[in-house]
């Protein structure tokens, strides 16, 4: 039974590929064993662009993990991310035959189905149906409606949706290797479970996951997804600014932005200097860190701006108690809680994986909150139900195609 | 460098040097003058000047003069400029009995309290008087210290510029960025009086010390031209193996040279480079050639070098030059002088129509006549260098007088002369075919109309660099 509570998180993301070994406590913790990492290639903006190399990388990091966990790998849950991602919250509505009225699971099946008719693209697939609340008979706030009385029953789902072929690269590069996958999940959504506690879903609260390539956000209120999405805008783009700005290799912007990148402006003295050294150890350029910090100010705030702007676009923003809690690679850019702040007017934290134990580094380390997050993530849906509730459908088609 | 001073026995003229007091006045002067003599100084005389007994008392200076006996009774002019010009009258003779002998008198003071604002200016007439050349260096206050004493302070400048054949302006605000936001408020003013200290002492060494090629006076006048502008000024010295680059870095550091991109707009600036007997043709070339990448194709560059054998491994650069002024309220003649500039080769035509004015101010131009003769013999390249008296009046155009002195440079960039701001943009300009750099290959990321591949800063057009 032991092997059965492991479980394999497994991301795809443009500056790396990790793997996360997992093992759920029947108490509701989980425990990391261990992490294999490879640096990505073939992966742009979250998207796989060069799938051979992209499932080398994969393969390499699969490994890596078997290797440090000494486990045997068969299945894995893989984060998606990508800017086609979309969402809307939605209501379905189903009426109970004339000669029943106890709501059972069949209803709750066909409440969901319900909600998802709706037109998205054609070439777009559901990835996540997500509840909200139920209503039964115009009665609000129902969490879990089986066994209750009535003929009309209603519901709210966030619906997360994407782009059916680029879904399915995610999953053919992973099925390649050859491994099974277990769900496809966005990554901004398994993040927030590590990330937040249902404490603070319940105040409501704002998960920002600034990757390599991508900008991930989900919102909770009142304890459920309210709004998320996907900004194809990430730590890549800063490195392209500095090595743009300051015309140096994009290896070397990398490494600078890293080592001494901040968002603060005004914070060093003036004419403050960065020495760069050759590889051969030579003083090389100069660089002046206002300058430096200026490019990525710019491009960080801007991105905020960007992310503030689409979740205004509905009101949830407004019931945001516990703040915004911003984790990925980016996040470990210094100051960036205090730009967040500012720009959203509200507390920000930078947080990684709160609830788990086990390898502390990785599970300190804001970059593996994705893949720690896709483990928790499984353990709701194992522990939940006997069988995965959300992303059913999609498991279905895939494992249908191949 | 006090004891260097005394056993330095270099076969060099000593009987040449130019005769050179520095003439602190007010509480400020004073602190700063302890400095400068605390940092060694040779080939000058230092003299302390102050309302304030107990300040002169303890002020290290050898020659000392107590202003107002009568007026203030060894107290403080209490911030009064009033009352420190009243102090000053009254003490006028004893003033001029310190100022007595002197080729070139430096006057060091701060502006804003009563002594450094209502003194010093009388003081620098009565330097002119006795047909001395007057350079002032002087400080603003601190924005914090009210405005009030931004106001006596700013009546004080434009007082200096109207007297002093140049005046070099520091503003404590600006001094205040070079000091580490946790250091405790003592090292900011210390600070302050250190960047005097480094400018006075750089200055007089620029002109004593016998130069391969020389700067004499002439230069640095011409350099400082652009009056009632904001004064550049940076010092650098390093003895590293990469020391002319080194120096170089450290002198466009200094906060009056904003990093050296203040120096794209100046029409002349002037260098020298210094060193002992170690220095090489190819040290200053590289040295230059860098200074090069920083100034205008059209501006005149004032170079000078000198080989010192105190120096010993050090190499030091001095850069001085002046911007016009950038507040609206400045005449365009400044403007039409400085971007004219480069066109005609010197000054001196112009100089002509100046000193026409100078004629009617009264103190400076008995002076004019016996002061070239004498002031500048020692030097070898005598015509050039004979010249710069003459044209010392120039500066003291009338048209300052309109002129409340420019608050906050910094603002500069935004707005000054148009011709000079679009040769700094064309840098900008070279990357305008927009690339995506490493996205290039890439879906585009195109949200509410812009790419965002493109760096940030290219789409805002904010100039990083």
């Amino acid at each position: 039974m032991a092997s059965s509570n492991l479980m394999i998180g497994l991301e795809i993301g443009t500056s790396k590929i990790c793997v996360v070994v997992g093992e759920g406590r029947p108490d509701g913790a989980i425990k990391i064993l261990g992490v294999g990492q490879t640096p990505s290639r073939g992966v742009r903006k979250g998207e796989i662009v060069d799938f051979e190399t992209a499932m080398k990388c994969v393969h390499e990091a699969v490994v890596d993990a078997e290797q440090k966990s000494d486990v045997m790998i068969r299945s894995v849950y893989v984060a998606v991310a990508g800017s086609h991602l979309q969402s809307f919250n939605n209501r379905g509505c189903v009426m109970l035959p004339e000669d029943r009225d106890e709501i059972d699971e069949q209803d709750i099946e066909d409440v969901k189905i319900s909600a998802r008719e709706v037109s998205i693209p054609a070439q777009n697939a559901f990835l996540h149906s997500i509840i909200q609340h139920y209503h039964v008979e115009g009665q609000d706030g129902v969490l879990n409606p089986i066994g209750m009385l009535g003929q009309k029953l209603e519901a709210d789902f966030h619906i997360i949706h994407g782009v059916r072929t680029r879904i399915q690269n995610t999953i053919r590069c992973v099925k390649e290797l050859p491994l099974d996958v277990e769900d496809v999940v966005f990554g901004a959504l398994a993040s927030a479970q590590v990330v937040l506690t249902p404490h603070q879903k319940d105040l409501g609260a704002l998960v920002i996951d600034i990757g390599g390539g991508t900008s991930d956000y989900i919102l909770y209120a009142d304890g459920v997804v309210k709004q998320s999405g996907c900004l194809a805008v990430g730590g890549d783009h800063i490195t392209n600014d500095i090595s743009m700005g300051l015309r140096i290799p994009m290896a070397r912007a990398e490494k600078l932005k890293i080592e001494e990148g901040s968002c603060v402006l005004g914070n060093c003295l003036p004419g403050e200097t960065i020495l760069l050294k050759d590889d051969s150890g030579f003083a090389g350029k100069e660089i002046e860190r206002e300058t430096l910090n200026t490019i990525i100010h710019l491009r960080l705030q801007e991105n905020l701006e960007l992310l503030k702007r689409r979740l205004e676009e509905e009101p949830f923003i407004n019931y945001l108690g516990a703040g915004i809690f911003i984790t990925g690679g980016c996040s470990l850019l210094n100051g960036i809680d205090h730009l967040a702040q500012e720009i959203f007017e509200m507390p920000a934290h930078v947080a990684h994986a709160q609830t788990a134990s086990g390898l502390t580094s990785a599970v300190e380390n804001p970059q593996f909150s994705t893949a720690i997050g896709l483990i928790k993530y499984a353990q709701a849906v194992q522990t939940d139900r006997p069988r995965r509730r959300f992303g059913r459908i999609f498991g279905k088609l895939f494992s249908g195609m191949r | 460098m006090i004891q260097l001073s005394k056993n330095y026995s270099l076969p060099e003229r000593q009987e040449g040097f130019i005769p050179i007091k520095i003439v602190s006045i007010g509480g400020a002067g004073l602190n700063a003058l302890d400095r400068i003599v605390l940092d060694g100084l040779e080939r000058a005389d230092v003299v302390a000047i102050n309302t304030d007994v107990q300040s002169l008392a303890s002020s290290v200076a050898p020659h000392k003069v107590q202003l107002g006996r009568s007026v203030t009774r060894g107290l403080g002019a209490g911030g009064d400029p009033e009352l420190g010009y009243q102090a000053a009258v009254e003490s006028a003779d004893e003033i001029r009995e310190a100022l007595v002998d002197a080729r070139m008198i430096f006057i060091c003071t701060g502006l804003g309290g009563g002594t450094g604002s209502g003194a010093a200016p009388y003081i620098a007439q009565l330097a002119r008087e006795a047909g001395s050349l007057v350079v002032a260096f002087a400080t603003l206050p601190f924005a914090f210290e009210g405005k009030r004493r931004g106001a006596q302070a700013r009546d004080a400048l434009a007082r200096f510029n109207e007297i002093a054949n140049a005046v070099i302006c520091f503003e404590n605000d600006q001094m205040g960025d070079m000091v580490a936001p946790k250091a405790g408020i003592h090292q900011a003013f210390a600070t302050a009086d250190s960047m005097i200290s480094q400018s006075v002492r750089s200055i007089v060494n620029l002109i004593q010390r016998p130069g391969l090629i020389r700067i004499g006076f002439d230069d640095l006048l011409a350099a400082l031209r652009s009056r009632n502008g904001r004064c550049l000024f940076g010092f650098g010295e390093s003895d590293s193996d990469n020391r002319a680059h080194d120096a170089l870095a450290q002198a466009l550091k200094n906060p009056l040279m904003d990093r050296g991109r203040m120096l794209a707009d100046a029409a002349r600036v002037l260098v020298q480079v210094a060193g002992g007997p170690g220095m090489t043709l190819s040290e200053v070339e590289i040295l230059m050639q860098e200074l090069g990448r920083h100034v205008n194709e059209q501006t005149q560059i004032l170079f000078g070098t000198a080989v010192d054998g105190r120096m010993g491994d050090r190499l030091s650069v001095t850069i001085i030059s002046s911007l016009a002024a950038d507040e609206d309220s400045i005449p365009e003649q400044v403007y039409r002088d400085q971007s004219s500039m480069p066109a005609m080769p010197p000054v001196w035509g112009q100089s002509e129509g100046g000193s026409l004015k100078t004629d009617i101010e009264s103190e400076p131009t008995p002076v004019e006549g016996s002061q070239p003769a004498e002031a500048i013999p020692i030097d070898e390249s005598a015509p050039v260098d004979t010249a710069p008296p003459l044209t010392a009046p120039v500066l003291n155009k009338p048209e300052p007088r309109l002129i409340t002195p420019q608050p906050k440079p910094a603002r500069m960039k935004e707005e000054k002369p148009s011709e000079k701001n679009v040769q700094a943009k064309q840098e900008v300009l070279q990357f305008e075919p927009v690339t995506r750099g490493r996205f290039e290959k890439s879906e585009p990321t195109i949200v509410e109309g812009e790419d965002l591949d493109v760096p940030t800063y290219l789409r805002k057009n904010i100039k990083v660099k």
